[in-house]
């Protein structure tokens, strides 16, 4: 069943700590994504497991070979860079063959061929690095990897260099080709959003371990801790204490209270058909209001704390900027941590 | 419009003197030189006869002969020992780089006559080390001859491989070592990948120190009089003998050598820009 199998990796340098007791496993033909914020090791672990890195601790398993002491070379992971390291003096068609020349593969020619076809390349089989734009010059990394039909692809922020449509062009392209090639992928980001449209899986990583894994829609619907609530879905992070003082009730335990954005309502003060089996109701005035896409997002100063309120945005759900309001929050929208 | 205009004639103005200087002292010498090549001894006849007597005599053909054999060999030997050199000084560290550059850039500027001197005052017929290595009963430098061939060889590596690695090093900086890592994980060793990526992008840096060191080589005069007097055939020394020695003066003839060695000179610069052309396809 696992394909990919961290075990209890750990790796430091000089006197920090950057991979902490990781282990992780992964299926056969998954995406799978690192997500972190920078400098919790994401890259660390990805380059151990290509092999450019020594773990101090642990092993590394694929396809129930155990890789730890093996050579780049060896270990049969492809790697894509965030600066596509194309080699320079090579135009697209030898960047692309020159893993098969290593490994002295026969019938390159229709081998490369086909993998500028799948990355969408004819007709720039002869030009070099410098004459092409980032987005093409990351399909030619892409396809030099793939080229190798690798075990595990390896992208390290393979698209954050890239404009924010032409990236989305390419996240669709990769998932499409990871798809069709039904390659194990392993794909590094920072970005929340990137990882929850491209994934099967998400590993939340912080200071070099693993808070959480899971689904795209189990991570963002039940975060199982503050860090990965603040970091997955913009949570409204709430002290459980003042969370009482607001909603005047005792009834709630725990430590703190995480509400996603779009789950509250807001309600003119004065309007009095409020639910209040299902609700608890906070009352506020409108601070701030900003749009983002089809998206409103209120800023609702409380007694105790800042709410963020977003809404779909469509004529007739206009706040006002200091306008008195009820926050509706659904009692079972309320993850308790 | 008008401003741009404006800003280019400050330019130009700022640059004045740097175009005089150039003129006076590089295409002004340059184009004397050409001309005077063509007169006759008396420097009134029009005549190319400078030339024919250049490629009738077997002497100046051995000069021109000798400096390009010796100005090819220092420069190929000094280029591929910096090459390795300043390869090995980038895997230090970076406080050690700069002290090795620092050495390097200095003695890079010695040469000329303070280097022949010390070359004869360590391993001359009566030299430091001639003379300590024959007192301990250690004959490698029995059969060795500074005022020689070998000698002159020797003297002429050693003031180039500084300046031959001043030039390289930088070029190493270019190389990411991410190509190194993205080659490894595709199956390359390390002797692959210098031959297929390294090699080729440090190339135009090579080549290009190339040709200064080739140049450098076949323009040496004072390193070469210093230390084999006129006893040996060079070019640069048979045409300052021409223009400044104090037997027979003949300026027509040695600006014609001179003509000829500047012409060896763009030579080995047109050959250097075909190679490249032909390896690195990428560069236009
Ligand atoms: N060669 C190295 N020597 C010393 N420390 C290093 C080295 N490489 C990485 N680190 C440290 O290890 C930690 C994790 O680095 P890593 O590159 O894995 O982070 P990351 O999660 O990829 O961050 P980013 O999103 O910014 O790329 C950082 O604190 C970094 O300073
Ligand atoms: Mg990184």
């Amino acid at each position: 069943m696992s394909y990919v199998t961290i075990d209890q990796v750990t790796k430091g340098y000089e006197n920090q700590v950057v991979l902490n007791d990781i282990s992780l496993v992964l299926k056969k033909g998954e995406f799978a994504t690192l997500l972190g914020q920078s400098g919790c090791g994401k890259s660390t672990l990805l380059r151990s497991i290509a092999g450019l890195e020594d773990v101090d601790l642990g092993r590394i398993l694929i396809d129930g070979k155990d890789i730890t002491n093996l050579s780049p070379r060896q270990r049969e992971v492809g790697m894509v860079f965030q600066s596509y390291a194309l080699f320079p003096n090579m135009n697209v068609f030898d960047n692309i063959a020159y893993g098969l020349k290593m490994k002295k593969i026969k019938n390159i020619k229709s081998r490369v061929k086909k993998m500028i076809e799948m990355v969408d390349l004819i007709g720039k089989e002869e030009s070099y690095p410098h004459q092409l734009s980032g987005g093409q010059q990351q399909r030619v990394a892409l396809a030099r990897a793939l080229v190798m039909e690798p075990k595990v692809l390896l992208l390290d922020e393979p698209l954050s260099a890239l404009d924010a449509k032409i990236r989305k062009n390419l996240q669709k392209e990769l998932k499409r080709i990871q798809k069709e090639l039904d390659i194990t992928t392993i794909f590094v980001t920072h970005d929340q959003e990137e990882a929850m449209t491209m994934s099967d899986r998400i590993f939340v990583m912080n200071k070099g371990q693993v808070v959480q894994s899971g689904s795209p829609s189990e991570i963002y619907t039940s975060p199982v801790n503050t860090f990965v609530a603040k970091f997955i879905g913009n949570y409204n992070v709430c002290n459980m204490e003042a969370f009482r003082k607001l909603v005047r009730s005792t009834e709630l335990k725990g430590n703190e209270v995480a509400i996603r954005p779009e789950v509250l309502q807001l309600v003119s003060v004065g309007e009095d058909s409020l639910d209040l089996q299902e609700n608890w109701v906070i009352k506020g005035i409108i601070k701030d209001v900003s749009m983002t896409g089809n998206v409103l997002r209120y800023e609702v100063e409380t007694e105790e704390s800042v709410f963020l309120v977003d809404y779909l945005h469509h004529r007739g759900n206009m706040f006002e900027q200091g306008a008195r309001v009820h926050i509706l929050v659904p009692k079972k929208e309320c993850i308790i941590l | 419009m008008r401003k741009i205009k404006k800003q280019k004639i400050y330019l130009l103005a700022l640059l004045l003197p740097f175009i005089m200087f150039v003129i006076g002292f590089e295409i002004g010498p340059l184009v004397a030189m050409i001309k005077n090549s063509f007169y006759a001894d008396n420097g009134i006849q029009v005549t190319i006869n400078q030339y024919i007597t250049i490629f009738k005599s077997k002497f100046y053909l051995q000069a021109i002969q000798n400096s390009l054999v010796i100005s090819l060999f220092s420069a190929v030997v000094s280029v591929i020992i910096a090459v390795i050199a300043a390869y090995s000084i980038t895997k230090f560290s970076q406080k050690i780089q700069n002290r090795i550059l620092m050495i390097t850039n200095m003695t890079s500027n010695f040469e000329g006559i303070p280097l022949s001197f010390s070359y004869i005052i360590l391993l001359g017929n009566n030299g430091l080390f001639t003379l300590l290595f024959s007192k301990i009963g250690w004959d490698v430098f029995a059969d060795f001859n500074l005022y020689s061939w070998t000698g002159l060889i020797l003297v002429y590596v050693y003031f180039q491989i500084p300046l031959a690695v001043m030039l390289i090093y930088p070029s190493y900086q270019g190389i990411k070592k991410q190509w190194k890592e993205a080659s490894s994980l595709l199956g390359g060793s390390t002797s692959s990948f210098w031959l297929h990526i390294g090699i080729p992008v440090l190339l135009p840096s090579i080549v290009g120190t190339f040709s200064i060191l080739f140049a450098n080589a076949m323009g040496a005069y004072a390193t070469a009089y210093a230390l084999v007097g006129s006893n040996y055939n060079l070019l640069s020394l048979q045409i300052a003998s021409l223009v400044a020695s104090d037997v027979a003066l003949k300026p027509q003839l040695g600006s014609a050598l001179g003509v000829l060695l500047a012409a060896t000179m763009i030579g080995a610069m047109w050959f250097n820009g075909r190679m490249m052309r032909r390896i690195r396809r990428d560069l236009k």
